[in-house]
């Protein structure tokens, strides 16, 4: 019993200082954001001023009603697009399967506001689209606006609806077919009635993330909204003030941005997680035969999509090897732009690959003990840990950086501008992640391994690192990578709480997409997908896995 | 409510003959049962009739209409399935009336007969249950009223009962017989559970190896197994190899490893070799002092193992050539070392050995 004690002790000491770390750095932020916005400028009376003020703005009631509109549309054209790209992936004859999954999940990594610069530099005001469309007579004005943003999430998100949707169609119990097809349906009612509805939580599940991720995202706003409002990026430039910042109004928008996700939060765990239904398949059903026609009609489908969301990505690679001269792009190879990148500063790459490293390290060594402990320690504590490996979800990045501001610039510990408080937002972001996706790796190993293990001697800490570390250990690192890869195409939190030596590759992305260096921000956008692409190659056996955790 | 005619039907999985060339005809109302191992092919004869499985060669008939050309929605039968499949998205009553619904019947009538298919398997107030809501037993239940709610031409039961605790799995048994009597309907049971298979069915077919080893009654297949392998699989047996050494008008002695067995048979000529069963209830311990049962043959084994069983004992014996006997008795006797058993010569069965 003595010894059964020790590993709980020191699987508690490490979520109990979990729990810590995440009020500190989370908890108290968020609050003191939502304190700022119900004090006066002043910061002296208590007042619902700036929630009238905010509430009865036009400008600021459009940036909520056009955030909520994209989100919504991003989630409707996800779906529309995935769900049939889902099916021909998991029940219909095609080739290449595997890559072509491999190819959907790769936006998931990549960083979406490149492929929505890309979009500026093939369909912006002077892109080279628009440009030969203009020279052949057909009249384009440009992707500016909302179009582009939703066309950008609808590319760039989409794999969060495939990844649970093929998931979902594989796990189907085949007799639930063959019982519909023996009661009389032909396949096509059997699809309507039976397999949809069955797939159907999972599909919503995806969506919503989706619908999350739209609301909170920075970057891709930023490059293609122009001037139409948005809540994130109004929120950011509220705080950061062009002509004087306001807090307090920021601080209003802020709790707008994270009532909102929570809001889509809430349904998803409370109304769509009790629908799952758990068939129990034990292997998955077999492919539909379809004919030729529709099993080339499916593969075309599905590559088109493909193509589509990687276009961007593989344009700009290729614009990045090409010599700008200001903001005019000239059709010869050349390494100008790397050149001129890296004789400015090296500073970016190498902050980028720090700040990334310390923070995946961080939200791993965190996150998988209290995935542990979520997994095979139920306990009282288990539904505090559920809310820690979730709230994170909730908030935006940008709030998330306004309040760690608000809350460490002064007092007994600054650590505004420190490269300290951009990893402890990131690894507050990563944690979720980094904890489900070992609890969903635990979830599927078989616990009597480890009572095996104790019933043959070994002590249960002894046991945790001899057996269920090796077993999840290639998944551990897995998901360390992934988190790697997303926090170093971070923005959102990046560009509240970078300061001067501390700048990211994509904070000097962005600061080249503002100025007029077209072709340093392109060089840029290459090195950092060669440093997303690459790790995430590398480590592609381990991930396999657990595809599915990447989304919640 | 119709007669099934399989007629020389195969199929094949790469070299597997999964089914190998198998005619049965199965009477109107019926209960037939499909027994055997796993892997004998039942369970995909069975695929085969509700038109999940393709037909190599061979046809289907339900009465005189070709069967095997349609496609499964159309063929009109009522399956049960080992794990249920019971929609999970659907309460019990829409998994009842999905059949139904399929079929286009008026929503009006369709309320009628659902509650008529769950009365019949004792879960009326369960219609707007959930599926996640019920037991084991409850979901084999609504699987069942699934199945015959739309009055299907043939009952198709595929291990039905495998998922069940013991004591479920004897009552359900009684229930789908009497389901099946109320109801008429033609019913085809697969199993590997040969109790199942004695209890419930009017005939059997034993298979093995993708064909049918035997066909009959129950009693039939019990008391007079076609091959070893029957006999094997169909309750428990002692099987003997050996040579005729005499025939001696029904009788004919056999020669064993360490003995000689005293059996009534028509067939096997001296030196033909033989292969011989004797049923643990043909056989019964003689305590010492007695005589056995005129007729009777006897054989002398040592006592080394006692398996107490509840209502019966079951003695292992080693006879010598160190051959295995087992028999059963019925209560707790307290014997050791060396013990008698008198065989029935007349419930022997003997089949010939090809030469």
């Amino acid at each position: 019993m003595k010894r059964f004690f020790r590993l709980y002790a020191f699987l508690l000491t490490i979520a109990t200082l979990a729990v810590a770390f995440l009020v500190l750095f989370f908890l108290v932020p968020v609050l003191k954001v939502f304190g700022v916005s119900l004090f006066d400028a002043a910061g002296k009376t208590m007042t619902l001023a700036n929630y009238t003020h905010v509430l009865s703005n036009r400008f600021f009631l459009n940036a909520l009603g056009n955030s909520l509109t994209i989100a919504a549309a991003a989630f409707a054209l996800t779906i529309v697009i995935g769900v049939p790209f889902a099916f021909c992936i998991a029940r219909i004859p095609i080739g290449g399967k595997s890559v072509l999954l491999a190819l959907a999940a790769l936006p998931l990594v990549l960083p979406s506001f490149v492929s929505a610069y890309a979009l500026v530099l093939m369909f912006g005001r002077a892109g080279i689209v628009t440009g030969a469309m203009r020279n052949i007579g057909i009249p384009f004005e440009s992707i500016y606006g909302m179009k582009g943003i939703i066309t950008t999430y609808t590319l760039t998100l989409y794999p969060y609806v495939v990844l649970p949707t093929v998931a979902a169609f594989r796990s189907i119990d085949v007799s639930i077919e063959e019982a519909a097809q023996n009661l009389g349906s032909s396949r096509l009612r059997m699809l309507r009635t039976i397999t949809l509805p069955i797939v159907m939580p999972s599909i919503l599940a995806g969506g919503l993330l989706v619908f999350i991720e739209a609301m909170e995202n920075f970057g891709v706003p930023f490059v293609l909204a122009e001037d139409k409002p948005i809540l994130a990026v109004e929120t950011f430039k509220l705080f950061v003030g062009e002509t004087a910042a306001n807090p307090s109004s920021a601080g209003v928008l802020g709790m707008l941005l994270v009532f909102c996700t929570i809001v889509v939060l809430l349904i998803q765990r409370n109304v769509l997680a009790r629908r799952y239904y758990a068939t129990g398949a034990r292997r998955s059903p077999p492919l539909f035969a379809v004919s030729l026609p529709l099993r080339i009609l499916g593969s075309t489908y599905c590559w088109t999509v493909i193509s589509a969301a990687l276009v961007p990505f593989v344009a700009v690679i290729v614009i990045s090897f090409m010599r700008f001269s200001g903001p005019v792009l000239h059709y010869e190879f050349s390494l100008d732009n790397f050149a001129q990148l890296l004789q400015r500063s090296h500073r970016p790459l190498v902050n980028t690959l720090f700040l990334s490293t310390s923070a995946a390290f961080a939200a791993t060594l965190i996150g998988v003990p209290i995935g542990y402990l979520l997994v095979r320690r139920r306990s009282r504590m288990s539904v505090l840990l559920e809310i820690v490996a979730t709230s994170p979800f909730a908030v935006a990045g940008t709030v998330l950086g306004i309040g760690l501001v608000l809350t460490y610039n002064s007092g007994p510990v600054i650590l505004t501008g420190t490269s300290l408080i951009m990893i402890i937002a990131y690894a507050v972001r990563k944690l979720p992640f980094s904890a489900r996706a070992s609890s969903a790796l635990l979830q599927q190993i078989d616990a009597s391994l480890e009572e095996a293990s104790i019933n043959l001697g070994v002590p249960p800490f002894a046991t945790f690192l001899r057996i269920t570390v090796p077993l999840i250990l290639g998944g551990i690192v897995g998901g360390a990578v992934l988190s790697f890869v997303t926090i170093a195409s971070e923005l959102s939190s990046t560009v509240v709480l970078y300061s001067g030596p501390w700048i990211t590759m994509t904070v000097s992305m962005f600061q080249a997409l503002e100025g007029t260096s077209a072709g340093e921000a392109t060089a840029a956008a290459t090195i950092l997908i060669l440093f997303t692409v690459l790790p995430v190659a590398l480590v592609y056996r381990l991930l396999r896995r657990f595809e599915l955790s990447l989304l919640s | 409510m119709t007669s099934i005619t399989i007629d020389g039907v195969a199929r094949s999985f790469g070299s597997l003959r999964a089914v190998d060339g198998v005619s049965i005809a199965i009477r109107n109302a019926e209960f037939f049962t499909l027994l055997g191992p796993s892997g004998c092919g039942k369970t995909t004869l069975l695929r085969m009739v509700a038109g999940f499985c393709e037909l190599d060669r061979g046809r289907i008939l339900f009465g005189d209409e070709r069967v095997d050309i349609l496609p499964p929605h159309q063929r009109n039968t009522g399956m049960v399935f080992q794990n249920y499949a019971v929609f999970p998205h659907l309460r019990v009553g829409d998994n009842v009336a999905y059949g139904l619904r399929a079929r286009k019947v008026p929503e009006k009538v369709i309320g009628e007969r659902v509650s008529r298919a769950l009365k019949l398997i004792q879960l009326e107030s369960f219609e707007t249950r959930w599926p996640h809501q019920l037991s084991g037993g409850q979901l084999q239940r609504v699987a069942i009223a699934r199945a015959v709610a739309f009055e299907p031409h043939v009952l198709l039961l595929d291990e039905p009962l495998s998922n069940l605790d013991a004591k479920l799995r004897i009552e359900m048994r009684a229930e789908i017989r009497r389901l099946q009597k109320t109801l008429g309907i033609t019913v085809i049971y697969v199993t590997h559970d040969q109790e199942e298979a004695l209890s419930m069915s009017d005939r059997i077919a034993v298979m093995r190896s993708g064909r049918v080893e035997q066909m009959g009654e129950p009693q039939a297949i019990y008391e007079q197994p076609a091959t070893p392998f029957v006999a094997t699989f169909v309750g428990a047996t002692n099987l003997f190899a050996g040579t005729v050494s005499r025939r001696d008008g029904e009788m004919i002695e056999v020669a064993i490893d360490g003995g000689i067995l005293r059996v009534r048979s028509s067939v096997g000529q001296p030196g033909r070799h033989v292969e011989i069963s004797l049923r643990p209830e043909a056989l019964s311990l003689v305590s010492a002092g007695d005589q056995p049962q005129a007729g009777w043959g006897l054989l002398t084994g040592a006592l080394h193992a006692v398996e107490y069983l509840g209502a019966s004992t079951r003695l292992h014996l080693r006879l010598a050539g160190d051959r295995e006997l087992h028999l059963t008795v019925a209560a707790s006797p307290n014997v050791t070392g060396d013990l008698r058993v008198a065989y029935d010569p007349a419930k022997a069965v003997v089949w010939a050995k090809d030469a």
